[in-house]
């Protein structure tokens, strides 16, 4: 047995050169959306220039504010604006903001809901459900179900975007309690498979197969989709800028990263996964 | 009458026990049909690529096993020492009893604790950010109860006659210690860190603040800022956010690959505890 | 001597851990008191705190897997130990323990596949939300916690002496006699630190629970023992440790110490629980009868 406890901790001490390497590893956490091109980018960096890089998702795009002000991680990735807020918590910390792409939040029914007639919701019909006024989809043009309305979790981008165009700003969004999904697959797959569902989702992953975007009325009684074209011209009025963020100005691994995502091929992948490319937004 | 009832027990308790065997031969088809597709030489040695989508769990199954050898070690000292001041040290069953107790209760401890202690003491605290050192130590700690009890018994159950004779012998205690009841009792050791070296590997809770992210690690470096890939962990994030139907097979074939590591540990332990349990029964 | 060194250590992790809650929570005790355990309301961006509605989660999430585990798990002990053939025995053993030792995230996986969408079309009379529920998580923990169960109340069985079953065989009875009038009286105790282990086990599950409870804050219901609840989404202490707030809340201090807080609540109970459990199985001797 001391054979075996003096082979491990040999192994252990030739593992730990004297110095930590954490200067050489970039570190990126944050939105679930901006995750699928930062992901792929991150992957062939990794391949092509060997460069450590770390991409995770805990805690929405909240989270990754937070730990870039935390200094636990190098680019934080967002799916919102940064809000005064955002900035009074970490003082000392000077957010950039980089715009990598641009998607929305659709509001996403199941198919018995698109199929029983509902098409678009205006925005006093939104707040009427989120407040829990309005319980069947027969008050608001559908069959007589109810309503399964499944809110994001904290932290999410997704669900500060949603609470900014319904009530002006996530502050005075009322107090409310529904049934919570995380990421954007989670909302997908719950609202696919539960009948008279809706929930809050990047509007790229609308399929139209399994779930289905409504279009938002507006004031003047207009139906506005959330197709490439409306929220490229920011017609549709729940789009949404993905950033990266970071704590001043990028630097030395972040900055390589950052301009691999702004070149030509890193937009690609943000339009591969069905976000608008800085160029294709007005 | 009582016949009747007799033969009522008696299908009542089998169909229970049928219940049992049941569930667990739905778990194995259930993954088996869902992810034994997915098995193949390039997905046990590849890396993940396209978030999941595509690749192997290399260095998944890297991780969770650097977690696992640093949780044996870590759990060792402890164990050996909860189980001598048991079996040994301590006189009076009073206080043999309070120890056990203090030792369930340590077992009983909801693993989620484990991870927020750990990402408070390790992460908040010593700014390790997230370290394989980290979970390593909070699944060695998990692990301590089930290694402890297990030499415990094993000390307990050890043959009279040994030390008997090392008494005979005119030994110390401390070496009585070294050269009878630590040798005889090996093989609980072994038998207990299997058992819970096959719950450590499972375990999402303890590790998701403190030890392991989602994609971009490969080897430890250092302690501090070095994290690890686990198979738990790239389960629980794929479930709620896998991005590709594609990802579907890979996830349950992920799945497949731990219960296959989890089961191997387990029935690892099982001859050797087969074998300890018959000597107990003869000597 | 190095080994009470270590020992003393061991023991000194739990205080330390309670401890270190403790004083990591110490705000939301000191800004809410009591009304943090009493009360109703959750809701982290206005910095209410109340966990009641956890609690509630917690409990009947960990009841429900108790109503279906300890029937089936003490009833398979009592087959495993007293009915079935010795030989049978090591399979059956083997079976139990596999089952004990699948990871609670494969659970998860299974409970999202299958068990959600099966709750979900067999409540549809009862018009529920989804197939998230409390119910479904509660069954899920009862596969999970199984085993426990399974594995202790056989053990407590057979921890009896045999000269009660030949000494009651002998005067006539049927083998279920022997057990209910002879076996059951000695063994109550064990089983009964088998069902408080279970519940242990059950309050403190966190990743299987997470993927199918539903995540729905200030679920609460009316009555006590109203069952509507039960078919919603729910929330429990375990649930609500794993999520997305735990990441985001240390930037706000009372907001990371309700969070804390919970970890201790759930701490207290279950420590409380295994203690009794322990308590209740003191009388048994480690040496007597290990594993098989």
């Amino acid at each position: 047995m001391f054979r075996l406890l003096s082979t491990f901790a040999l192994l252990l001490a030739l593992a730990l050169p004297p110095e930590t390497q954490a200067q050489t590893v970039l570190k990126i956490n944050g939105s679930t959306t901006v995750n699928l091109p930062v992901a792929e980018a991150a992957e062939i960096l990794r391949t092509e220039q060997g460069m450590a890089i770390q991409v995770d998702t805990q805690g929405g795009s909240s989270g990754g504010l937070s730990m870039l002000g935390d200094g636990l991680v190098d680019i934080g990735m967002s799916s919102k604006h940064l809000i005064d807020s955002d900035r009074s918590k970490y003082p000392q910390v000077q957010f950039e903001e980089i715009h990598i792409g641009e998607d929305a939040v659709a509001m996403i029914v199941s198919r018995d809901v698109w199929e029983g007639g509902v098409r678009a919701l205006s925005r006093e019909q939104l707040q009427g459900i989120y407040e829990g006024r309005i319980k069947n989809w027969k008050e608001v043009g559908g069959a007589d179900q109810r309503i399964a309305f499944f809110n994001k979790s904290p932290g999410s981008g997704t669900w500060e975007v949603f609470a900014n165009w319904l009530y002006g700003s996530a502050k005075k969004a009322p107090q409310v309690s529904f049934p919570e999904v995380g990421g954007n697959e989670e909302a997908r797959n719950k609202v696919a498979s539960t009948r008279g569902a809706l929930s809050q989702l990047s509007a790229s992953w609308a399929d139209g197969k399994r779930v289905f975007p409504l279009a938002l009325t507006t004031e003047d009684g207009r139906l506005v989709e959330p197709n490439s074209t409306n929220i490229a011209t920011h017609q549709y009025p729940m789009s949404r800028p993905l950033f990266l963020l970071t704590n001043g100005k990028p630097q030395g691994l972040a900055q390589t990263f950052i301009e691999f995502v702004l070149s030509e091929r890193g937009q690609q992948l943000v339009r591969k996964h069905g976000y608008l490319s800085l160029d294709q937004i007005e | 009458m009582r016949r009747v009832f007799d033969r009522f027990l008696t299908g009542l308790t089998a169909l229970c026990a049928l219940i049992g065997v049941s569930i667990i031969l739905m778990i194995v088809a259930a993954v088996v049909w869902r992810g034994g597709g997915a098995i193949s030489w390039d997905f046990l040695t590849d890396q993940i690529r396209l978030v999941g989508a595509s690749g192997g769990i290399f260095y998944n199954i890297l991780g969770t096993l650097i977690l696992l050898v640093t949780a044996l070690a870590v759990s060792a000292p402890f164990a050996f020492g909860i189980a001598l001041t048991h079996g040994v040290f301590l006189r009076k069953t009073r206080s043999r009893e309070r120890l056990m107790m203090w030792i369930y209760v340590l077992n009983g401890v909801p693993s989620i604790l484990l991870g927020l202690l750990g990402f408070i003491v390790f992460v908040l605290f010593l700014g390790w950010g997230k370290s394989w050192l980290t979970g390593g130590i909070l699944l060695g700690m998990m692990m301590v109860p089930t290694v402890a009890v297990s030499l415990s018994e094993r000390i307990q159950a050890l043959p009279s006659r040994y030390l008997d004779a090392a008494a005979g012998l005119g030994l110390t205690e401390s070496q009585r210690i070294w050269s009878v009841i630590l040798p005889q009792s090996f093989g609980g050791w072994v038998t207990g860190s299997l058992l819970g070296l096959a719950r450590a590997a499972g375990e999402t809770a303890p590790i998701m603040f403190t030890a392991t992210i989602f994609a971009g690690a490969t080897l430890p470096t250092g302690i501090k800022e070095n994290p690890v890939l686990s198979l738990p962990y790239h389960i629980f994030i794929l479930a709620q956010d896998s991005f590709d139907p594609a990802t579907g097979e890979k996830l349950w074939g992920a799945a497949l690959v731990l219960l296959l590591l989890v089961f191997s540990l387990s029935l690892a332990a099982l001859p050797l505890r087969l074998h300890l349990h018959e000597e107990a029964k003869t000597s | 001597m190095a080994s009470v060194g270590f020992t003393a250590f061991a023991i000194l992790f739990l205080i330390g851990m309670v401890g270190i809650f403790l004083w990591q929570s110490l705000p939301v005790w000191q800004q809410e008191g009591w009304s943090y355990l009493t009360g109703e309301r959750w809701f982290f961006r206005q910095l209410e705190f109340g966990i009641l509605p956890m609690i509630y989660g917690s409990l009947a999430v960990a009841l429900i897997a108790l109503g279906f585990s300890v029937p089936i798990g003490v009833g398979a002990a009592i087959f495993a130990a007293e009915i079935l053939h010795p030989r049978l025995r090591v399979p059956l053993k083997i079976a139990v323990e596999l089952l004990a030792g699948v990871p609670s995230v494969v659970y998860g996986l299974l409970g999202i596949l299958f068990l959600r969408d099966w709750i979900y079309s067999i409540l549809t009379p009862f018009d529920p939300l989804s197939g998230d529920t409390l119910l479904t998580a509660g069954l899920l923990l009862g596969m999970m916690v199984l085993p426990t169960i399974m594995t202790l109340s056989d053990d407590a069985l057979r921890g009896v002496p045999t000269g009660y079953r030949q000494a009651a065989r002998g005067l006539g009875l049927t083998r279920a006699e022997v057990i209910f009038s002879a076996i059951f009286p000695q063994a109550w105790r064990g089983i009964l630190a088998a069902v408080l282990l279970g519940f242990g086990r059950a309050l403190g599950e966190t990743i299987a629970v997470f993927l199918v409870v539903g995540r729905q804050d200030n679920v609460l219901p009316e009555h006590w023992f109203s069952l509507r609840p039960l078919i919603e989404a729910g929330q429990t202490l375990t649930s609500k440790l794993g999520g997305a707030e735990t990441h985001i809340a240390y930037s706000d201090p009372l907001h990371w110490a309700a969070i804390v807080g919970l970890g201790l609540v759930l701490l207290a109970i279950v420590a409380g629980i295994t203690w009794l459990a322990a308590w209740l199985m003191r009388a048994k001797e480690v040496s007597d009868a290990p594993g098989i």
